[in-house]
């Protein structure tokens, strides 16, 4: 049996890499991406844990966490769509958008 | 049972309140006849309860007829509505009402040309009826601590009355508006006193019924002294207050800014007569405590005679008798200050003597004064002016009002058979008694006040006829010499009517005025007193410098043989200008108002701006410049966002694993 580790140190290396892409990359899809990147690394440590631990709950809760996801993707590109629309652009750190701060 | 319904006698003058107030401008005279009405009913009523209660059982008994409601009760304290009919309710209410109706009466001629403000006059005065009577029948303090306010409600109104117009007394007087001010201000500050001893009451017999209070008076008195003697002093307070007695005598006199009538009705009838029976009433409280007896003849004395001295060279015709009625209302407090003394020491006699002495000079003092004040308001009507220095030679153009006006100033100069006579020196008396009986320095006290009541009386003849000789004899000067003759007869019947009650309204001490002020069953036996005044040569002494005093007067102001400004340097001695001043005293009040109560003020304001508002403003500068400072952080870089809460989530992550790893739940 594969060590529980190989898939916990797996599922570090997916969300540090979708961490690092939703700080430093400037194209708001592809950060949008990024953090899926991230729940999936989350959903992995359900998978694997439910799995190790003889515990359907792990496997349960990620479909649960996949169907939200798809939501919060839902809306996050209605938005995206929406601020292409008005500046044209899809660049997180437009001057315009920046300024919607205070 | 007609005293079941005591409770009409103030409520249909309360009625008569609400029924002007509402459609008084409709009926004739803007409610002038409602008022009257309202006033002889109830002094009809008050006829028929004294009838009953003087020929029922329960007099010859000793014991009140009262009976009360509950309220409210809060804890174990209830308190109750009611009233409480004795010989000195009877007294009282029989007296107020009827002046009341006199003065009502005489209103409708001297305030014809007010116009549509009567309506408002006579509300009021109903309203006022209404506090003094409903203070006389109360069978509890709180409830005559209600009416009390009532009234002092109503002397504002009404001593506000004409509160447009402007300075036209001497130079110490104010204007209306700021004399009523003051006369609520003041008697305010006695008020405050008075609910202080209430409370302190209410503490002690846990009830405010007289029921309640006379009956454990005895032993609660006992038990507590010092806090008896607290209440009592505080009680006192109120009456300095609303009686106008010294210190806070000032108010009086500068409430002869209102209309005359009203004059005469806070003077005779109701207001300054509310203070002397609150003593009256409380007095089975008062004798618990001797000390506070003496202290309540000491300001009784002081106020006789220095309101006495005030009114020596006084021009104006109304603060003459103000003045005079400040230094009455002294000799009641004196004759009840020495009389509890006497009882508090074992001297039953005398001191019922006392009692009686007070109250009824009380009576006598209200129908000379309410004919005096009346009398007066006639002159203003008829010369338009109240500087006696423009009158004189009056009794030719205004008969009746001139003798009226004599028999006011026979009476209260104490002239025999007149009733002033008889109540004034059973006063004096009382003084001297206290004095014979007395012992150690309440002895040398009681010698010092009879000696200022002497005087006082000497002084109050001169004054007096000083008054009345300027006024009526002599030649005439500018507004007497179109004056537009006698007054209307609604003016002139109440006056004849009170100039026979001044004249025998002493003579109801041998008809069984003694019964109805006895004090704790002890009698006062009329003809016996009278036998007694006769035979004491103190009275000859006192009677013999009313008459010196009177002669002075008639030398100064009629004859002219004796030139005033001889004495007194032509208005430049110290003394006359003292006078003139009023002692000071409107000095006084306006030294501590301004020295103490400004500095008050201002503490409270640099309290208020600097530390008040100092805490509010800076907690909310500091508020907006917080966030100020805070929002700069919003860069609107979601990816600074980001960064921050996985920084903040990381930081989190190694705290929760390093407490892990410190309590022992994980191992390395």
């Amino acid at each position: 049996m594969i060590p529980m580790e190989f898939f916990l140190v797996l599922a570090a290396i997916l969300f540090c890499i979708g961490a690092y892409g939703v700080l430093t990359k400037s194209n708001a899809i592809v950060v949008l991406m990024c953090i899926e990147l991230m729940l999936n690394a989350a959903n992995m440590n359900f998978v694997v844990f439910g799995a190790y631990n003889y515990d359907i709950i792990g496997q349960a809760f990620v479909i649960m966490s996949i169907s939200v996801a798809a939501a919060e993707v839902a809306v996050g590109i209605a938005i995206l769509l929406n601020a292409y629309k008005i500046r044209k652009t899809t660049e997180l750190n437009d001057s315009e958008l920046t300024t919607m701060r205070w | 049972m007609i005293a079941e319904f005591t409770w009409l006698v103030p409520f249909i003058p309360m009625m008569c309140f609400l029924i002007i107030g509402i459609v008084g401008m409709k009926t004739p005279e803007k409610g002038g006849y409602i008022a009257i009405a309202g006033a002889l009913a109830a002094f009809l009523i008050a006829l028929a309860i004294s009838f009953e209660y003087l020929t029922g059982p329960e007099f010859a008994a000793g014991e009140p007829i009262t009976n009360s409601i509950r309220w409210f009760a809060i804890g174990d304290f209830e308190l109750n509505l009611g009233y409480y009919v004795d010989g000195l309710t009877c007294a009282m209410m029989l007296f107020s009402s009827f002046i009341s109706t006199l003065i009502f009466i005489y209103s409708i001629g001297y305030m014809h040309a007010e116009g549509n403000r009567k309506n408002r006059y006579y509300a009021e005065v109903s309203l006022f009826l209404t506090g003094m009577l409903g203070l006389i029948v109360s069978s509890n303090f709180l409830e005559l601590f209600i009416f009390w306010e009532v009234m002092g409600l109503c002397s504002y109104l009404l001593i506000g009355f004409w509160s447009f117009r402007h300075n036209d007394g001497d130079a110490a007087s104010a204007n209306a508006a700021s004399a009523a001010k003051k006369a609520f201000l003041v008697t305010r500050m006695g008020d405050v006193c008075l609910m202080g001893g209430l409370f302190i009451f209410l503490d002690l017999f846990h009830s405010l019924d007289y029921t309640e209070l006379f009956a454990n008076a005895q032993a609660v008195a006992a038990a507590n002294p010092d806090l008896m003697t607290l209440g009592l002093l505080l009680m006192f307070g109120g009456v300095i207050g609303k009686s106008a007695q010294f210190p806070l005598h000032d108010w009086l006199p500068d409430a002869m800014a209102g209309p005359t009538t009203v004059s005469s009705l806070i003077h005779a009838a109701t207001m300054v007569k509310a203070g002397v029976y609150l003593v009256a009433r409380a007095f089975p409280l008062y004798i618990m405590d001797g000390n506070v007896m003496l202290f309540v003849g000491i300001i009784g004395g002081l106020t006789a005679f220095i309101a006495a001295t005030m009114a020596l060279n006084n021009m104006n015709i109304k603060k003459v008798l103000a003045y005079s009625t400040v230094s009455q209302l002294g000799y009641m407090i004196l004759a009840l200050g020495a009389g509890g003394y006497l009882w508090a020491n074992g001297y039953h006699e005398l001191g019922a003597l006392g009692f009686f002495a007070g109250c009824f000079h009380m009576i006598n003092h209200a129908f000379f004064k309410a004919l005096l004040f009346m009398g007066s308001g006639s002159v203003i009507h008829a010369c338009g002016t109240e500087d006696m220095t423009l009158m004189g030679g009056l009794l030719k153009k205004m008969k009746i009002t001139g003798f009226t006006m004599l028999f006011g100033c026979l009476s209260i100069a104490g002239i025999p058979i007149f009733s002033g006579f008889w109540s004034k020196d059973l006063v004096i008396d009382t003084a001297f008694a206290a004095f014979e009986e007395g012992s150690g320095d309440a002895a040398t006290w009681f010698l010092v006040l009879w000696i200022l009541a002497v005087i006082t009386a000497f002084m109050t003849a001169f004054y007096m006829f000083r008054m009345w000789f300027m006024t009526f004899m002599g030649e005439p000067r500018e507004n007497a010499l179109h004056c537009h003759g006698e007054s209307p007869k609604t003016m002139t019947t109440p006056l004849i009517i009170l100039a026979v009650f001044a004249l025998i309204s002493g003579l109801f001490m041998f008809f069984g005025l003694g019964d109805m002020l006895a004090f704790h069953g002890v009698v006062v036996d009329g003809v016996e007193e009278a036998i007694k005044l006769f035979t004491n040569p103190y009275t000859y002494l006192t009677l013999g410098l009313a008459v010196v005093g009177i002669a002075i007067a008639f030398m100064m102001y009629v004859k002219k043989t004796i030139n005033p400004g001889k004495f007194n340097k032509d208005g430049e001695s110290w003394l006359y200008k003292a006078l003139t001043k009023r002692w000071w005293f409107p000095d006084m009040y306006n030294q501590i108002s301004w020295k103490l109560g400004y500095g008050v003020a201002k503490g409270v304001n640099y309290i208020d701006r600097q530390v008040v508002d100092g805490t509010v403003n800076g907690l909310s500068s500091a508020v907006v410049g917080g966030g100020d400072v805070m929002s700069k952080v919003q860069t609107g870089h979601v990816q600074d966002y980001s960064s921050i809460v996985l920084f903040g989530v990381s930081v989190l992550c190694v705290l929760f694993l390093v407490i892990a790893i410190v309590l022992g739940g994980i191992t390395l």
